[in-house]
């Protein structure tokens, strides 16, 4: 995708600086890259020269083995912006402000690079502060007698929209579990297997075809197992994978 | 104030700063010594101890407007290994995004977002939120109205720093003006592709 792209405007050959490889994941955007190919070779940020830094960067982009489209839509809009001022810088006629100043297509792309340092340069800064719970480490004992009248914080909306966002997140808006009410009960189902069976034996099947559905099957099944392991019946199977029957004890006897 | 009373003041001031679970502020102070004792007086002492803990383990450090005993950054690894913990690294973008606001607030997403060239994700903006060091402090007047975000009380605390204005380097960080006429003061003037590398090949080449 990105070759289709390239092939009209830079195609002059030039020297082949030896830049380190990088991976796109060490940067924190298309103007991270720039500065990175800027200050490494020691440019000028105020003269970029557009045709070696578009192919260094879109070098850097070609070498990524899985691009990751959403990541890929802010640097791939940057290498577009880089050929449109590549073509503009190639324009004979330049460009005028309202003071009649020639301005410099680069002039814009300068400004929010040194604009994007600065805060890199901050971000840095505070990240070598010695931080609380990082680098530095407070005593934590506060005893939280029930004695003692706290006033109630104020009113913090925003406190409550992070508390309420806190909570949203472990529901995950999914049910965990459902309790549902036993619509059958198995020891109503016992005594109903025991009337059928009152007449003798009876085979399980036979017992089970009138069942409908699964769930009074499995409550009939659960009955019988209850019934067999109370020795109210007994259970006979005479052959492997022969039928199954149930005889109540009584009339054994 | 006589060295005694100094003294006895000291002790006191030290022995709240320990037991409090925030930064403890001057006015704080104050209210709970009472008003005889003179703010003068309290920062006399805060003086004393500020000298007293600079060589020790634990530091008396301002921040959020107050003060707080903390222990001595160099020992982070001792703490980290005797509560076995790995403190968590921050993300750049979190540092970037975070520097934004910090400096520039209040600011909305888009800004941050054309500052760092990238999407700026929500998951961060949240995870920012729920440190306590950025909120959102009122919305853009503009269409869609944007939320703007500021820094929160917990980030002054946590990053030891005693207002916005200790934040550091903020004197020398240039506004968009400030940058266009530095740009433009140094930028070449054009001719048609004068500046480019370009040139420095058709240099070498007629040299060659």
């Amino acid at each position: 995708m990105i070759q289709g792209v390239q092939t009209p405007l830079i195609q002059e050959e030039e020297k082949q600086s030896a830049l380190p490889p990088v991976q796109l994941d060490q940067f924190e955007g298309p103007l991270d890259v720039l500065l990175h190919l800027i200050r490494s070779q020691e440019l000028d940020v105020f003269d970029i020269p557009l045709a070696m830094i578009t192919r260094q960067y879109l070098d850097i982009l070609e070498a990524q083995e899985e691009p990751d489209l959403e990541v890929a839509g802010d640097y791939l809009v940057m290498a577009s912006t880089l050929m449109q001022l590549k073509s503009r810088m190639l324009l004979p006629r330049p460009e005028i402000d309202e003071e009649g100043n020639a301005i410099d297509p680069r002039a814009e792309l300068a400004a929010q690079l040194i604009a994007y340092e600065q805060y890199r340069m901050l971000a840095e800064e505070l990240n070598e502060r010695p931080r609380l719970g990082r680098d530095v480490f407070v005593r934590s004992i506060f005893p939280e007698a029930d004695e003692v009248e706290r006033p109630l914080p104020d009113g913090d909306l925003d406190a409550l929209l992070l508390a309420f966002r806190a909570v949203l997140k472990r529901v995950g808006g999914e049910v965990r579990h459902q309790i549902f009410s036993e619509t059958m009960s198995v020891r109503e189902r016992m005594t109903t297997v025991l009337e059928r069976l009152r007449a003798g034996g009876m085979q399980l099947d036979e017992l089970l075809a009138g069942e409908p559905g699964r769930e009074a099957l499995v409550t009939t099944v659960l009955a019988i197992l209850e019934l067999w392991r109370q020795q109210t019946i007994t259970v006979i199977q005479s052959e492997n994978y022969g039928s199954i029957t149930l005889i109540p004890k009584e009339s054994m006897q | 104030m006589n060295s005694d009373t100094l003294q006895q003041l000291t002790s006191q001031i030290e022995a709240m700063i320990l037991a409090s679970d925030e930064p403890l502020s001057l006015q704080k102070l104050r209210s709970l010594l009472g008003d005889e004792i003179q703010s003068s007086d309290i920062r006399e002492a805060i003086t004393e101890l500020e000298a007293h803990y600079q060589s020790r383990g634990i530091r008396l450090q301002k921040a959020a407007g107050g003060w707080q005993f903390r222990t001595a950054p160099e020992h982070a690894e001792l703490i980290h290994s005797m509560w076995e913990i790995r403190p968590q690294r921050l993300s750049r973008s979190a540092l970037e995004t975070l520097a934004i606001i910090a400096y520039r607030q209040p600011t909305t997403r888009a800004e941050i977002e054309a500052l760092r060239g990238v999407k700026v994700s929500s998951q961060m903006v949240a995870t920012l939120q729920e440190r306590g060091w950025i909120k959102v402090i009122g919305r853009k007047d503009v269409p869609g109205r944007p939320h703007l975000y500021g820094t929160g009380k917990q980030f002054l605390i946590d990053f030891g720093l005693e207002s916005l204005k200790d934040l550091p380097e903020s004197a020398q960080l240039m506004d968009e003006d400030e940058i266009q006429q530095m740009v433009m003061k140094n930028i070449e003037q054009p001719g048609p592709d004068n500046s480019d590398s370009d040139q420095t090949v058709a240099v070498e080449n007629e040299a060659s």
